[in-house]
């Protein structure tokens, strides 16, 4: 069972990810903090007695099924017309070159000299309006992998998906994002 | 190893491991971002979020309370309290016992009151077919004065 410190130091950890997370589903500052604060309830209401180590994967479940939750209640139905490009068969930059976009990443040191005040804000700016606009699953996948930094089987627990979706949700939003980032100019 | 990654490249998979490891890198580097961005909330949100936090603290700490104050009353019906639990359950009867001792009252009153109505009822009818003589008995008309009274 999570002690009082052990809950607080968890909601602490997560509470500003998850705000941001949720800003880019529903791109409301208020709705976003109305979700979260949900979400830390319905946790701290049923399900503080659970080990620590199940707290993130409970809260990622709960802050998903709260945003799905506002959407229904919004019944705004563009998320779902957005998902649909989740089903498209073939991806239509398939020769796109995700080794020579992300060619910084293997050189961090070159990247560096540029991270400087105006710069690396509008770095930041960037990156986090590729991550809006990104379908609400694959955003969701990638968020979860890779900032929430849960395993494939959790992220596919915490969306109710399969792993293999995971899998591609993943593949497609860094491909996504690597080409828009690299059309902007912009090296993570 | 790839010059570029520096990930092991196992003859077959290795372009597959490659392009994974390439884009976990990626995703990781940009969660990196992120968060960096995620600390410079404004401060009105971080006190919004250090608001809702407390409050979910707070609800964690009743829900824990709640088992904690209905786990010691039955601590008195363990078999190491059991004088206790002997008046836990006498105390539980009571109010069936006051209850039922309250609706034979009931009964009871409502029964009086029933003979009380016939007897008035009885009365009228005998003095209304008393014959006009008999008003001329002194006796009679004491009794009725008293009946009155």
């Amino acid at each position: 069972m999570a002690s009082d410190k052990e809950l607080s130091d968890f909601l602490k950890s997560v509470e500003k990810r998850a705000f941001k997370r949720t800003v880019y589903a529903v791109r409301d500052d208020d709705a976003a903090l109305d979700i979260v604060q949900d979400s830390m309830i319905r946790l701290a209401d049923k399900y503080a007695d659970r080990p620590p180590a199940e707290l993130p994967l409970l809260f990622q479940r709960i802050l998903s099924n709260a945003t799905m939750d506002w959407f229904r209640r919004q019944k705004v139905r563009n998320a779902v017309v957005r998902n649909f490009s989740d089903f498209e068969s073939s991806d239509p930059d398939e020769d796109f070159d995700l080794l020579e976009a992300l060619e910084a990443v293997a050189h961090p040191a070159a990247v560096e000299g540029a991270e400087h005040g105006v710069a690396r804000a509008q770095i930041l700016t960037a990156i986090e309006a590729e991550v809006a606009r990104l379908p609400d699953r694959q955003r969701e996948a990638f968020l979860l992998r890779y900032w929430e930094e849960l395993d494939v089987a959790e992220t596919a627990l915490a969306m109710g998906c399969s792993e293999g979706s995971v899998k591609t949700h993943c593949s497609r939003a860094v491909h996504s994002l690597a080409r828009a980032l690299k059309a902007k100019g912009v090296q993570p | 190893m790839n010059p570029v990654f520096d990930l092991p490249t196992p003859p077959g998979a290795g372009g597959r491991v490659a392009h994974d490891a390439l884009e976990a890198r990626f995703g990781r580097r940009l969660a990196a971002r992120l968060t960096e961005g995620s600390e410079a909330l404004p401060h009105d949100i971080s006190e919004r979020l250090r608001f809702a936090r407390e409050q979910a603290l707070q609800r964690a700490r009743t829900a824990s309370a709640v088992p904690a104050a209905v786990a010691a009353p039955a601590a008195g019906t363990s078999p190491g309290g059991g004088g206790n639990g002997f008046w836990w359950r006498l105390a539980s009867v009571l109010p069936g016992i006051a209850l039922v001792a309250g609706l034979v009252l009931i009964e009871m009153e409502h029964d009086d009151e029933v003979t009380r109505t016939a007897a008035d009822i009885d009365a009228a009818l005998l003095s209304d077919d008393l014959p006009p003589t008999a008003y001329t008995d002194p006796g009679f008309a004491e009794y009725l004065k008293d009946s009155g009274s």
